[in-house]
């Protein structure tokens, strides 16, 4: 009788764990983007939201992977199945909400910033009056320039778009640029360990970070959202923040005191 | 965004696209044949080292040899960056698509009948004129779709330059595209470059019309 | 002396294999000689070293008394390039595949190579031309490429070509052999007609009639050396040699 038991447990355990198989959550991240998500010095993929989406996944059952998009075209790549959502420090734009994708509530508040080289004299960004400006394609700093900043931008002796952050801090770096305007975790980030680059104080558009779905996929987010909040309530939210010291205080769920 | 807005935008950017293109063809297409007399050169160190950079520079990505010119000379000499970024994108471009060249233009020198060097050396012709006045004529005319093709490729590659942040037609497309979250931009960026085409197609069939009076 | 071509001792060998032997050859003024023999004879290595296309080992190669190569201790040594271009002036060479420039007019391929070498007035120099494709049967196709010609005809050009730089003595390399059989008999009549002109002529062939007709010596090589030469009657006809009677007799039976 006890073996029977045992083997029916058996049974159920292993068709439980057949159909978690058959769920897998494809995870769309940009591979150049630290502390969110990148690639570690083993080549593996890590960083706060695939540390979060891998806890989310252990949550929910899912079968979880990694697939890097190209950032400018993650929202077609998206529709075409390639991905389950987009979750990597990803600014919620209204476009995207106008286009019909699902967004999750905001869970991470950004500043947009500007990195100088400290001998520039360069404090402000009125100081950019003719000045090579870089920002990287795609990005919500570049989308800022374009629009809400334009005024600014205009002011600008050229606004250089470039197609990596790597790009626009060498152009920086080689003195092609004069300016990098960036998220302010990767300005930390590159900074960091750096005498001669400074950040300037001014935070210029406050943005929020959100996971995109695909139109339709309300529930997978309802359920995301809902496990995220359980990984808080259980305190794996935060020991996963620890690890990430630049961003922790732009995290909604933990400062929402 | 209108559309109109959007191609005059794009149309900007197209100059500068334009600008890669024929400042590419006009020091590649020389250069190319430079390369090509050196790689077939009698002097084996001569050919030898030629055969190395055309394999380097036919081997690899033109993506990392933009890289390699524009940033190379920073990381590796503390040079400055330059802010015209055309100069480092213009080489680049000139130098892989010489070294296509080459192997084009030797190919075509290559499959020249000995025959009609023979003719030549017994009327005569010095090397230098049996060169210019009877080969190169008819490898001009034996290559010319091979260069046609490499042409076409080139409208396409010059999107590449975008890897050193020159902000040309494709680029200003997807800034647009991003920032409207729209395709149509790359709808407009293919009818550029579609159109570039099918003018470089003409000019090209136009020219191997010219040549056709003789087989 | 007096003779227009003079090859003396010839050795050529092809890595390591003597396609030329201690050969001799002279041909004297508005001589017609022909050269027959079977393939890998070594009649065309000779006709090429004559023509400065490939570089004899050994031997004397002397043009109306102007020395292009003369042998020192058994080797070739060749003379500077003013020299060699002085002894280029002197022949013309008509191949056997034509070799035209396709890309020229049959008038072009003519009249180029004595303005552009020769540096001669243009006026003079497409009158010479128009006279000789008139010559050829050619005059009306002047302004065709050759694409456009038969192969007899672009037979006829080539030769135009070669007499356009007035040489001395004028070589053929087997040039009815691309040639239809039907239309050897209009490049022997343009031949017959240069030797009524006292022309000197070296022609390479093996068409035994071709070499009958039209020349007045005749040699005959086989391995490199030559075997039997002489007035073409005797040798064609009469042959003395075992190796020519055999030679002669494979031919008939082709």
């Amino acid at each position: 009788m006890k073996k029977l038991f045992c083997l029916v447990l058996a049974l159920a355990l292993s068709l439980t764990a057949l159909s978690a198989l058959a769920d897998t959550l494809v995870m769309g991240i940009d591979p150049e983007y630290p502390p969110f998500s990148y690639m570690d010095d083993s080549g593996e993929y890590t960083g706060f939201d695939v540390e979060v989406c891998k806890a989310v996944c252990d949550l929910l059952g899912y079968d979880f992977k990694i697939f890097a998009v190209d950032w400018d075209n993650k929202l077609i790549q998206l529709d075409n199945m390639e991905c389950d959502l987009i979750w990597s420090g990803m600014t919620i734009l209204d476009s995207m909400k106008e286009a019909g994708y699902v967004i999750s509530a905001p869970y991470y508040d950004n500043t947009q910033v500007l990195v100088v080289k400290k001998d520039s004299g360069i404090a402000s960004s009125a100081d950019l009056a003719g000045k090579y400006v870089a920002v990287q394609l795609g990005t919500s700093g570049e989308a800022l320039l374009n629009g809400d900043l334009q005024d600014l931008t205009a002011t600008f002796g050229q606004l250089v778009t470039c197609q990596s952050f790597l790009i626009c801090f060498t152009e920086l770096d080689g003195g092609a640029v004069d300016a990098v305007f960036v998220d302010l975790p990767v300005a930390r980030n590159f900074a960091a360990g750096r005498d001669d680059l400074m950040i300037l104080d001014e935070s210029l558009g406050a943005e929020q970070y959100g996971i995109a779905f695909r139109s339709g996929d309300a529930e997978l987010c309802a359920k995301v959202e809902s496990a995220v909040q359980e990984l808080v309530a259980n305190g794996t939210y935060a020991e996963i923040a620890a690890k990430y010291p630049d961003i922790v205080n732009n995290l909604l769920f933990l400062n929402a005191d | 965004m209108t559309l109109e807005t959007m191609i005059i935008k794009m149309g900007e950017g197209f100059g500068k696209t334009c600008a890669i293109f024929f400042l590419t063809l006009l020091f590649s297409l020389p250069l190319g044949m430079l390369v090509a007399l050196l790689r077939m050169s009698k002097n084996r160190a001569v050919s030898g080292i030629t055969r190395l950079v055309i394999s380097v520079l036919r081997g690899t990505p033109l993506m990392l040899q933009l890289l390699a010119v524009t940033y190379g000379p920073f990381y590796l000499f503390g040079l400055k960056v330059a802010r015209n970024k055309l100069i480092p994108v213009v080489i680049a471009f000139a130098i892989n698509y010489a070294a296509y060249f080459a192997e084009i233009y030797r190919g075509g020198i290559e499959s020249m009948p000995v025959g009609q060097y023979e003719a030549a050396e017994v009327l005569g012709y010095s090397k230098v004129q049996t060169f210019m006045r009877i080969i190169l004529p008819q490898v001009v005319k034996r290559i010319l779709p091979s260069v046609t093709n490499e042409v076409v490729t080139l409208v396409k590659d010059t999107s590449m330059a975008f890897t050193v942040a020159y902000q040309e037609m494709f680029t200003i497309g997807k800034q647009i595209a991003n920032s409207q979250s729209s395709f149509v931009p790359f709808l407009v960026a293919g009818a550029f470059y579609y159109v570039f085409n099918l003018v470089v197609d003409f000019v090209m069939g136009r020219a191997e019309k010219a040549m056709n009076y003789y087989r | 002396m007096g003779d227009l071509l003079q090859i003396n001792h010839i050795r050529k060998s092809f890595g390591g294999l003597e396609v030329l032997t201690d050969l001799n050859l002279s041909v004297r003024k508005s001589q017609v000689l022909s050269i027959i023999g079977p393939s890998g004879s070594g009649k065309s290595t000779l006709l090429r070293c004559a023509t400065l296309l490939e570089k004899m080992d050994g031997g004397d190669l002397i043009y109306d008394g102007l020395y292009a190569a003369r042998d020192v201790n058994g080797r070739s040594e060749y003379a500077p390039p003013e020299t060699i271009r002085e002894v280029r002036n002197m022949f013309g060479l008509v191949f056997q595949n034509f070799n035209l420039f396709p890309h020229y007019s049959v008038l072009k391929n003519v009249m180029e190579a004595p303005m552009l070498v020769q540096k001669r007035a243009k006026s003079e120099v497409k009158k010479e031309a128009l006279d000789l494709l008139e010559q050829m049967g050619l005059r009306d196709k002047a302004d065709a490429y050759p694409c456009q010609l038969s192969g007899g005809q672009q037979q006829r050009v080539s030769i135009a070509r070669a007499l356009a730089m007035n040489p001395k003595i004028l070589f053929f390399d087997e040039p009815t052999s691309a040639l239809d059989p039907e239309l050897t008999g209009e490049i022997l009549k343009v031949i017959r007609g240069l030797a009524e002109k006292k022309m000197t002529m070296v022609i390479v062939t093996h068409e035994m009639a071709f070499a009958r007709d039209v020349s007045d010596y005749v040699v005959f090589m086989d391995g490199g050396v030559i075997v039997e030469e002489g007035d073409p009657r005797e040798v064609i006809d009469r042959p003395t040699k075992e190796r020519t009677i055999q030679f002669l007799r494979r031919m008939r039976e082709q």
